[in-house]
This record gives C-alpha cells, structure tokens and sequence, in this order.
C-alpha cells in the first residue's frame, strides 16, 4: 500500500525535527529576551494557533524576516514563512501611522523629492526627529536616508531612455524605491555599466514599491495592489517582450521572487525566474563568454563584502563577490556573514532600535576593525545601517563596477558601438 | 502490626482509570472514607488510551441505543463538570461514495430517538465547516461530539476525590485480598517502587480494574468473562481538522478523526486478542496499513501528515453470565454484587462501559456501596464542577494571576497550563525567572508547571510527569525535553540513579511509540533520538528500572 | 559556473574533503542545505569505540578488524595508518585542538555522567584515560542558574559512582540578565555569545568563589564558552585558580558549532564556496558520468565540475530518506544498500541495534556510487550517507566522516578513476 510518500505540510513546519540549529542563527533572540525565538515562534507555536488562535503570541513582531533561521535549516521547514503568516493572521494590533509613513515608500518619496533640500534638512533638525521619536515612535538615533532632488525615472526619460534602444540586446531595470527617491546615481551606475556590454536599459512599463515594506508592516493589501501592478508589467517585458527584469537591491528580488509566491499567496512561477539581481545576470553573461569587462589600470580599493539577509537567503553572494574580485587592484574580504539590524523599517521603529543596534554590533567591529575603503552589499537599508553606525562608505558592487571599468574599452571589447 | 498498617476504610477503589477515579470521587463525596488504590500511574490501562472522543452517543445510535442515550447524557454532564477538560469541537458524520447514504436516514432517525441533536446538513457545508474533510462526501450529519481529555479527566477526579478526604496509592498493586470466611476485608498491597507489603482494611472494596479486574476478581475468587479487545490508533503531528469526523456506516476500522489537544488521532482497529496479551500491546505493520487506508478516506491529509507514534489499548469487554463463548457481548455498564452473584461479601465489580459513562459508572457502583454500607447520601458528580472547571471562562480571562515579569501578556507556556489545568492553574507558581524557563518546547511546559505536578498531582516519574502536562507528548518525542525534565525531577528525588533509570526507560517508551511508523520525519527523530541519547549520553549503559515503571 | 569539484553537503566529512582538495590547489564548492548534524557533536570524534557492547582500548586494532562492506574495509588498514597523523593538523590548522591518540581511545565524560570511549577530544573536555582512575581529585561540578541542558545531579553521580568526592552548585553573572528573562532561549550557544571580554573575568570570579567555598581541586562546568573560536576557552581556564574542565551539553553543542564554524571558515578562507541553504535537487548522470548539478538558489545556471562528491549524511541530514516502503538517497536516486520490508528497519527496543543506522548508499571499494547498477565514474560518497557502519552502536562515525573524506579527497588530487 502507497501511502506517505511524500510528508509536507504547510511551509514545511512538521518537517521541524527540534533540532534547534535555527535558535542559534536568529540574530533577534540573544538582543531580545521578549522574542520567542524562531523555533518556538515558528513551527512549535504553529502547532498551538493551529489549535486555537489565542496562542497566538504579539511578541512575533520582533521577527525581522531576515529568514537566517530558514538558510540555518537542515529540515527545510520555512520558519521565517511561518512566522510572517502568522503575524499577518493572528496578530490584533493593526499599523499605526508610523507603520504606514514608513511602509508607504512610494507615497513618501513622491511628497518628499520636489522638496529634498527642506525635507533632508528637516529630516536632520533635533526638534523634529524628537516629535517624530515621541509622536511617532520613529527612533531620534536613526538618521533618516536623503532623499534625491530628481527621482531616477525622471533622470533616466530625460538623458537616458531615448538613447537605450540603440543598443543590441535589452533588459528591463526594476529599480525600486531607494533608487527612484534616495540615491539616483546607483541606477545610473546600473545603465553605464549595463551599456558597456551591451545591453540597452529599460524600465517596467508600470513600477510599484516591491511590497518588502507593506509586508512587514502588515499592509497586505496594498502590499497585494503594488504586487499586483508589479506583476503585471514583468509579465508584459518577460512574456511579450522577451525581456529579463534585473534589480540592484536583493531586497526588492527576494520580496519579489519568493515572498509573492510565499506571503502574498500570488503565483509568480511564470515569470520568477526572469527576475533577478543584476549581478547574477552580469555574472551568467560573463561565465558564459557572452560579454567581458576591462578595467581601468590602476584602480586600488580594499574592499569587504557583507552579505544581506535576503542575499543569504536567495543564495546568490558568490555573484555579487565573484564580480568583485574579477576586479584587479581589489583587495577582497568577505565579512562573516551577519545581519546588520535594520530589516527594512524595522530598525527604524523606536521599540526596535535598541535591539537593531545591538543585532548589528558584531558586524559593524569587523567592518571597523577591517580598516577597507569601502563596504560593498546589495541591500540600501544595509547600506544606510551601516554609514550611519560605522561611518564607513558603503555601495552596491553594480557601482563599484561601474566605478572600476573603462567603459570605452569595455565597450570596444564587447563590441559595442553606441 | 504497626498502627499504620491496620489503616481501615469505608471503602477501597482498586484501579487508577477513569472509572476507578470517578468512584473514588464519588464515593468521598458522600462522605465515605475512601481509598484510591493504583498498580502504576492513574490512566495508564485503557483510559490513557483510546480516542478521547466525547461521544455524542452517535455512534452506538443504531447498534446500541441505551449507550447511545447514555453517552449523550453524559456528554451533556462532562460539558457542564469538566469542562477544562472538554473541546467542544463538534462532529460531522460523513458518507463516502462507497457508503450507502440509505444508511444515514436509519443513523438519523435512531439519534434522535436516543435524545442526539443530529442533523443532516449539506455536503458543502459539512465541507466549509471542517476543510479537512474528503471533499467527496455525498452526506453529512451534524451531531455534539467533542474532544475529552482522559488524563485531565482522571485527575481532576483524583484531585476532587482528596479533597473530600480520600486517601490516594499509586504504584501499589493488589496482590492479595483479605478475607474472612465469605467476606472481603481488605487489601494486601506491593509497593511497585520498592517492594514493601502493606495491608488496607475496608468493609467494601470495588474493583474498577477494566480489563484487569478479570485477574483482580479471580484473586478474589469469582469469575468475570472478559474478552480483551485491541484497538490500535495514530496520532498525527498537529491539528488536520478542528471538528472530529465519523464515517456514516456501520462501525468499523478507522472511522474516527479526532482532534485532541495539539493532534488529530485515527482509529481504531479492533481485533480479538487473548488475555495473556493484554499488557502487549504493539501495533504491527498492517494495524497502521489498515489505519492509513481507511483513515485517508475520510481525510486525505492524513496521507502527507506527519505520524508521531502508534498506540493500542484494550477495550473490557464482559460477556454476559453464563455465555463464557462471548457471543453476547455487551458495552454497557456491568455492576455486580459479588455477594448476590458469588455469595461473596464485601467485594463488587464495575466494568464495561466506556470513557464517555465513567461517572455513571462511578454512580452505579457508588450508588450500590452506599446501599450495601447502609448510607443515605445522594449522587452529585452529575452538579459539582471538577476541580480547574469551576470557572466558566479560562481563555486567558479569569485565571490571570501570574504574570511574566517582563511581557505584557501571558507567554505560550502559561496560556497552555491554563488550557491543561483550568482553574488550578493558578496554583502554579513562577517564583523566578527560572521557573517561567520551558522544558517542553513542543508542548509548552514549564519548570513551574513541572514543579506544580511533582508536588500536587502524585508525580513519581517522566511518565507521570507526560500524563499531567504532555510533557514530551508532542512533535519531537521527548527528544529535547525528556532529560530537562529528568534534571528537574532528581531535585524532588534525590535519587539520580532512580531518575536516569526513569529518563532511560521513557526514552524508551517513547521510541516504543514511534518505531511502527517510523519513517521520514519520525525515522530522522529516531535517529536524532539515538545520537543524543545512546551517542552523546550514554543512556543505554544505564540499566532499565528495576521495578515495573508501568504497564509497558 | 565550472569548479574542479563540488561537495554536495556541508558537515564535517564535506568539510574536510573540501579543505584538502583547496589545498592541492583544487576549486571547489560546497552546496548545504540547512546548517549540519556536526552542531551535536559531543566534543569528542570516535575512530572505534565499541564492539558487541564492549569498550575498545586500542581502536585501531578494531578498524583492522571490520567485516567487508564496512567503509574502514574500503579504506584498508595501510591508508588508514597512512591519513591519521593528518588528522590533528588539518583541523589545528582550522582552529580547533584535538587530543588523543589513534591506538589508546580515551574517556569522555558524557552529559549525564557515563564514560564513553574516544579517539580526539576538543580542548579541554572532560577526558580521562581511564574512568576507573581519575586525576581530579574533589570536583565542584558548576552550572549557570537556570541553564535546563546540563545535570549537575548525574554528573554527581557519576562522580560518585568513580569513587570522587564532589559538590553541585550553580551561580550567574550579570552579563546573563538579559538572556535569562526569554523562557526558552537560555541555551547554551546564546549563553557562549555573552561570556566574552568582561564577563569571562565576571565568571572565572565565581567560579574560583566557588572553588574556595567547596575546597574543590577541579571544576567541571558545561560547555558554554568559546562560540566563535578556542579563545575565551583559555581566557577563563587562565583566571580559575583550579583546573577546568567541560563537560558538552545537549544540544545545541557548543563545541561542534564552534567545530564546524572553524572549518567552514577556514574553507572560505582557503578559497572555497560555501553555498548555504541550498538544495541540490538534480543532476545531469549520463553514461555514468555526472557532468552538473541543480539548486533551487541557481535555478537554471548548473553548476558543473569534474568531481563530485556526495557527503549528505545520513536520515538526519536528508542524505537517506524514508517512506513506508523504501529507503531512497533523495538527490540523485542513487542505489542504496537497504533490502526488506519495514519491519525489519528498526528495532522495538531503542537501545538495541537498529539496522537503519548503517544504511547508506553502495559503494565501490573506492566509494564510487551506483544508479541503476551501473557505477558513477566521477561521484563518490563519504561520510555517513557512504553507509555499511552503525555509527552509534561502534561509536565511528567521526573516523568514518574524516577518513573517507580525506581519501576521497586525495583520490580526486591523484586522478584515480
């Protein structure tokens, strides 16, 4: 008699064998004694609310989806899955304004970049960090990312999509909100470095926040409505166009990827794997001799690389780094691989910033204790964690690339003429 | 003869089940003076093992309409006295397409002859209610099963019983009776721990054995035709349905779900076993194919759930005098007065029956120990609440008064206890933070709750200890928990040999459990199991208890 | 993506195969899914430790001895003698001190208090070269306030039962305020985390009160120091005034997670890819050679080598599955060397021998793998999933982990088919 032949449970939670190995990778519980950990939280606490939902525990919120205990995992159970479904159906407490400003990147960036220089400057004035820190609960400590003058989609209609048709192959950019309202220049960086070998850049027809925000802040939703347009206009460059869709955070790749399929219950599987890091892409081009980079002489960087929880979790670092250390003249060091604290918005909440700052604390004693030039990660809330508590520069290796190639000869070598 | 063995009851209660536990209560309450005698653990025969249905009656409604009335009334009772003890999940009766929906119309009609809220609803709606179902069913019938704990149940009784004044042995088994010409005066006991004999005097004794008390009255000198039946069961990793689900025919294998505290369990087989085999009760390869086929109809996702363990246990069933064949058999409540019956004084048997009638049955034999004893006191287990169900509401409402020093609401642990203990939750005390730690992270078990069950509730080892809180009773066997708990009994102890004898034998009894489904995630357990336990540790080294722990 | 070889699991045999291919210049990868079995190590590595319920003095005698089939018969004696004096260095070279001896297995002091024969310690354990005579002389046995996974009563006993004089007790610094208050997280890795810097002086402070107030000549204490790395092990052995031993705990296990940190990094180190949290789900197996492998991560880019190497444990680790009817090797549908029906898997009694442990994949004499009967030219297996050893009942799994990695390893170095 066939029976049993596969056991699986929703999000593999009764594949959890007690092990415990993931309680020893979540960066929350040593901060937080608060936070059941990802063991009891996960698949021992879902055997509970399965029974009744008054198990349910508010403590959850502390999770910072950082998904280090589903990577840890020797059984493939999906705690951090579990763990953000359960917040999503059981918890009572619903967003604050806070939880909304920050969760609701677009509309905030949209208001915010007409008025950058005001808003950065006022962003930075004691008295009103201190009325967000009492009236909003968003940390006085936190410094608050600038936001750009020009958004990036704005820069890009005016001095570079015209020009990208001329290119020989094309790829779709999903750039996201840091890039669109905080830091243009790395989606520039994203278009020389892409038009170097070729590839002409262009933008999803209709692009929305990813949704990493809305999530956690439980605004699924509107996290579904951005997921939804999102999806729609990948489709349209995957499927009509014949287009791949490359971001430069791993975030806004991880939510897309995985957490539509996982947390938002949406079917993405036609067109997931079309939508990818851009040195993943980069990097597949060049393992298959499709494309070269040349660099500048000269160039001289110490480097270290620190892996993003959701890069940890897509499993995707050895792109990123590889790029790296084709670079002569880069002096290479990869960081252990820890979570910096700040999980988006979470870190940004003034119940959380303690512990963001002491879940980030070994990381940042390395990174200062690696006396390099520059931190190299694909994640911008990483980036901004990171400058803010070490000081250091950080930047997304796309523009180290960038920085590092000769792009006349790189074009040469890939035989573009544009 | 010291003072203390010349200790005389009104009464003595041979058997720690339900039924035994029951009359104990029973008894105490009417003012007898009473004496609760037990081989090894309270619920270690059939009441810890069996489906914890809280019948509706449905069941026997065509085949045996006076159980059938029976079990409803007190299904309606338990729900009032026990209620910590009680999930009223309710309970669909369903027809496959195999089974002849003819069948329902006759189970509806005979329900409601029996007094069973039974109504027939809607496939659809049988599905909406409990998604788990088989979303093939042609019939549906709505009818008051619930879920009963028989642990909980049992010692809430025990605890009720004491505090009317009733005395309380476990681990000391009758080996003996005492008598004089025609006349049961007493007990001779053995200390299961260590030996000792000792004797207790009653001018009645009842023998609430279940299908022990076939040897417990043959030591009396009668005889009581019992035919052992085995019914093995699965339980699974967590709750598959919410409601429990029948299948609408004829009783047979695996026709009930039920959904029991953190599990769903599938069961049972039946199978005439011989009384020389009551105490073995391993399940075998084709009890759990049996158990899988049948239990796969009428819930597909038993085919991909995790199984944690198998069980089986022995239903008492009692031919009826003077057919030692058996060919009728009854399942109801059998009350004999061994004086009447046998010309025995002194001495009667309540057997039959089944977890759903302990407290009738308690009543009856109550009822006939007050007659024969010559005392005038009325029967009121069916009014008073059971210890830990006084209150109505114990969802996080009244029962709050210990808190976490440092969060806001009261932790997965301490919300669990309340679930297990009701009301006498609250008799659980976190001093320290050390006593706020989990010991069972499955099953959500504290050291204060371990602490409170060592010193209340006649904890003498870990398989006491899982009986009174589920210590050990969920996904990962013990695995994690079983040696935590076994480093916070030897500080009651103080006997570390006596405790890793103990630790040594549940890990066993655990592993026991789990080895006739061990495959995917339980055989990854088993092997996680042996590496701490024999690997790591050392365990097998350390011989098994030198006295028999219990039944198994 | 091109390596020279991919390991396929991430534990202590993949480990070591990978470091010594790194070291003969080799590229390579590491694929793990989940973190690996090595993190409930007991301290200590077994090459040979039991026979027939018997404790084995000389080990090596016993690897002589194994039956056919058996992974040590594979090896042969002479490669064995040949790749043990290696096995001290590469992992000193990684981090982590060993002691003990190939030919005299020593003692381990389990966490309930029994003796157990071991082949290499880690440092400072709990150890003894006989259970019968031991050096300590009055042992305080310490453990952290409210810390659920170490027994002080049965160590006691174990103490006592040896003949010792010893005194429980357990104390805190106030380094473990914090942790104390989560009700499940006091384990002993989080504990590790906070006894660095100022607290290793906080908790030698203790201990050596402790030490005067017991008159103690040794303190044995649970393992819950020195996470990362052996450093603060030395740090607070340097500050208590009496010898200081560790005794491992249940899981998790500190020494082993610390083990298999030191090696993974020290794999990075010597240029290694270590892919976490990724499944091997297929691979391209034609004619009997495998030319690439499949990740869930790497979707459709393979990864594609000359080599490879099949370390994904046993049961535990997913390297073997099981349904009710069979036993399957999960990843490529390798055979296995299981026969029977269920039945005859497992025994009722625990602590009996249970025919499960020494499933694995079958193997060649030089650990090739087979599908469908036919060999695979470029895969071999090692480890636990290699099967043909009940790691538990011979107490071998250690040796057995090493020695075939390092052979396989040196295989692939030597280019033998």
């Amino acid at each position: 008699m066939e029976y049993q032949e596969n056991t699986i449970s929703k999000n593999n939670f009764e594949e959890c064998i007690k092990c415990t190995i993931c309680t020893v990778y979540c960066p929350v519980t040593v901060v937080n004694p608060d936070y059941p950990g990802p063991k009891q939280g996960g698949p021992d606490g879902e055997r509970y609310r399965l029974k009744k939902p008054f198990f349910y525990d508010e403590a959850l919120k502390y999770c910072l989806n950082c998904k280090r205990c589903e990577v840890a995992c020797p059984s493939n159970v999906k705690i951090g899955d579990i763990i953000q479904l359960a917040r999503i159906k059981y918890s009572k407490h619903p967003p604050t304004l806070r939880d909304r400003m920050l969760a609701e990147t677009d509309v905030m960036g949209t208001l915010a970049t007409p008025f950058a220089p005001i808003v950065n400057g006022m962003l930075r004035m004691k008295p009103v960090k201190k009325i967000m820190d009492s009236v909003l609960k968003i940390d006085d400590g936190r410094t608050f990312p600038t936001y750009a003058s020009q958004k990036f989609s704005s820069w890009y209609k005016k001095h570079a999509g015209s020009s990208q048709g001329a290119y020989p192959r094309q790829v779709v950019y999903f750039h996201g909100c840091y890039v669109q309202y905080n830091f243009p220049q790395l989606g520039k960086d994203l278009v020389t470095l892409m038009n170097a070998v070729g590839y002409g850049v262009q933008l999803l027809e209709k692009e929305k926040c990813c949704g990493v925000a809305k999530i956690a802040n439980k605004l699924i939703n509107d996290a579904m409505r951005d997921a939804r347009i999102n999806l729609k206009s990948i489709r349209k460059a995957v499927i009509d166009d014949n287009m791949q869709v490359i971001a430069t955070s791993s975030t806004c790749t991880f939510t897309m990827r995985d957490e539509y399929l996982h947390i938002l219950g949406l079917d993405n599987l036609d067109v997931r794997d079309d939508i990818m890091l851009a040195t993943r892409f980069l990097y597949n081009l060049i393992d298959e001799g499709k494309v070269k980079l040349v660099f500048k002489d000269g160039y001289q960087k110490r480097v270290a690389y620190h892996t993003p929880c959701h890069m940890e979790k897509l499993g995707w670092s050895i792109y990123s780094t590889s790029l790296l250390k084709m670079i002569p003249g880069l002096d290479f060091i990869q960081l252990d691989s820890n979570c910096c604290g700040i999980a988006g918005t979470y870190g940004f909440k003034k119940e959380n910033y303690e512990y963001s700052q002491g879940i980030g604390r070994p990381l940042f004693d390395q990174i200062l204790e690696s006396k390099v030039d520059v931190v190299a990660t694909d994640c911008e809330t990483c980036k901004w964690q990171i400058e803010m508590s070490t000081g250091m520069p950080v930047a997304n290796p796309v523009s180290i690339l960038a920085e590092a190639i000769d792009v006349e000869k790189t074009k040469m070598a890939n035989g573009i003429d544009v | 003869m010291s003072q203390e063995n010349k200790r005389h009851y009104d009464v003595i209660i041979i058997g720690g089940g339900a039924t035994g536990a029951g009359t104990a209560r029973d008894c105490a309450m009417r003012g007898l003076k009473t004496l609760l005698v037990e081989r090894f653990d309270f619920t270690a025969g059939a009441t810890g093992r069996n489906h914890g249905l809280l019948h509706s009656g449905a069941r026997y409604a065509v085949t045996d309409s006076e159980s059938a009335s029976e079990c409803i009334k007190e299904n309606m009772i338990l729900r009032r006295i026990a209620r910590h003890c009680v999930d009223d999940t309710g309970g669909l009766f369903v027809t496959l397409p195999e089974d002849d929906l003819d069948y329902q119309h006759n189970f509806v009609k005979c329900c409601r002859e029996a007094g069973i809220d039974a109504e027939p609803i809607d496939p659809q709606e049988a599905i909406r209610l409990e998604p788990a179902v088989n979303h093939e069913i042609i019939g549906a019938v709505k009818v008051p099963d619930g879920a009963i704990d028989p642990f909980r149940l049992t010692v809430a009784n025990v605890v009720s019983a004491r505090k009317d004044g009733a005395d309380i042995l476990t681990y000391h088994e009758v080996i003996a009776f005492e008598r004089e010409r025609d006349r049961i005066i007493g007990v001779k006991l053995r200390d299961n721990k260590n030996g000792e004999i000792i004797t207790r005097y009653a001018d009645l004794v009842i023998n609430a054995g279940g299908i022990w008390g076939h040897h417990i009255a043959e030591l009396a000198g009668v005889r009581i035709n019992m035919f052992p039946a085995k019914g093995a069961l699965l339980i699974f990793g967590h709750r598959i349905n919410n409601v429990v689900i029948n299948r609408c025919r004829k009783p047979a294998d695996a026709d009930i779900l039920v959904p029991g505290d953190t599990i769903s369990l599938i069961g049972t087989t039946s199978s005439r076993i011989p009384y020389d085999q009551i105490d073995n009760m391993d399940v075998t390869p084709e009890e759990v194919d049996v158990l899988m086929r049948e239990g796969t109809k009428i819930a597909p996702a038993l085919a991909y759930t995790r199984i944690l363990r198998a069980y089986a246990g022995v239903r008492p069933l009692v031919a009826a005098d003077h057919d030692p064949s058996g060919r009728s058999i009854s399942r109801g409540i059998v009350c004999l007065d061994h004086a009447k019956r046998d010309g025995l004084e002194g001495f009667i048997t309540i057997t039959g029956g089944k977890l759903m009638t302990y407290r009738l049955m308690a009543e009856w034999a109550t009822d006939l120990a007050c007659k024969k004893l010559g005392k005038d006191a009325k029967c009121r287990t069916a009014e008073v609440p059971l210890p830990g169900s006084e209150l109505e509401a114990h969802e996080g409402g009244t029962v709050m008064t210990h808190h976490k020093a440092h969060v806001i609401e009261l932790s997965t642990d301490q919300k669990a206890a309340e679930e297990r203990h009701g009301s006498l939750s609250s008799e659980i005390s976190y001093k320290t933070l050390a006593d706020e730690a989990v010991v069972c992270e499955c099953e959500q078990v504290s050291v204060g709750e371990l602490k409170y069950a060592i010193d209340s509730l006649h904890c003498e080892n870990l398989i006491n200890l899982r009986r009174r809180t589920r210590l050990g009773m969920g996904t990962c066997q013990g695995e994690l928990c079983a040696c935590r708990a076994a480093g916070i009994l030897v500080k009651a102890n103080k006997c570390a040999e006596r405790t890793l004898r103990d630790l040594s034998s549940f890990i066993n009894e655990r592993w026991k459990g789990m080895y006739p489904v061990a495959w995917g995630e339980s055989l990854v357990e088993g092997q996680f199991m042996s590496w701490l336990y024999e690997g790591v540790c050392g365990l097998d080294e350390i011989a098994l208890p030198e006295d028999k722990i219990d039944a198994k | 993506m091109k390596y020279d070889s991919i390991i396929i699991g991430g534990g202590i045999s993949g480990l070591v195969c990978g470091i010594s291919l790194l070291k003969a210049g080799q590229k390579v990868a590491i694929v793990s899914s989940g973190q690996s079995a090595l993190h409930f190590n007991s301290g200590a590595f077994e090459l040979f430790g039991r026979k027939d319920g018997k404790d084995i003095s000389n080990p090596l005698e016993e690897v002589a001895r194994v039956p056919e089939g058996h992974p040590y018969a594979k090896l042969g004696i002479d490669i064995i003698k040949k790749l043990l004096p290696q096995v001290k260095p590469l992992f000193a070279e990684a981090g982590i001190t060993l002691v003990g001896s190939d030919t005299e297995n020593h003692y381990r002091f389990t966490p309930i208090g029994m003796f157990k024969p071991a082949w290499l310690s880690m440092l400072d354990y709990a150890t003894a070269s006989s259970p019968d005579n031991l050096p300590w002389g009055k042992v305080a046995v310490v453990n952290i306030t409210g810390f659920l996974d170490f027994y002080p009563d049965f160590i006691a006993r174990g103490l006592n039962l040896a003949g010792l004089e010893c005194e429980t007790r357990d104390f805190t610094i106030p380094e473990l305020d914090t942790l104390r208050k989560s009700s499940t997280e006091m384990r002993a890795t989080n504990i590790a985390r906070f006894i660095t810097g100022e607290a290793i002086r906080h908790f030698a402070e203790e201990v050596n009160r402790i030490i005067t107030e017991t008159n103690a000549d040794t303190v044995l204490m649970p393992a819950v120091v020195g996470l990362f790395d052996e450093e603060p092990v030395r740090l607070l052995r340097e500050q208590v005034t009496r010898p200081l031993y560790y005794v491992s705990t249940m899981p998790m296990s500190l020494c082993g997670m610390r083990a298999q940190m030191r090696l993974r990094n020290h794999f990075q180190h010597l240029g290694g890819s270590y892919l976490i949290g990724d499944t091997v789900y297929s691979g391209d197996l034609d004619a009997g050679r495998l030319s690439s492998i499949h990740t869930v991560n790497l979707g459709d880019m393979a990864l594609e080598a000359d080599r490879f190497v099949l370390a994904t444990g046993s049961f535990f680790s997913h390297g073997l599955e099981a349904t009710p009817n069979k036993v399957f090797e999960p990843v490529f549908n390798l055979d296995v060397n299981v026969e029977g029906p269920r039945s005859g898997w497992c025994d009722m009694d625990l602590y009996n021998r249970q025919r499960y442990m020494g499933f694995g994949v079958i193997t060649d004499d030089s650990f090739h793998v087979y599908k469908n009967g036919r060999r695979v030219d470029n895969m071999q297996a090692i480890g636990a999933v290699a099967g043909g050893h009940d790691a538990i009942k011979e107490e071998s799994g250690g040796g057995v982990a090493i020695l075939t990695a390092m052979k396989v390893a040196s295989d692939i170095v030597n280019g033998l088919k």
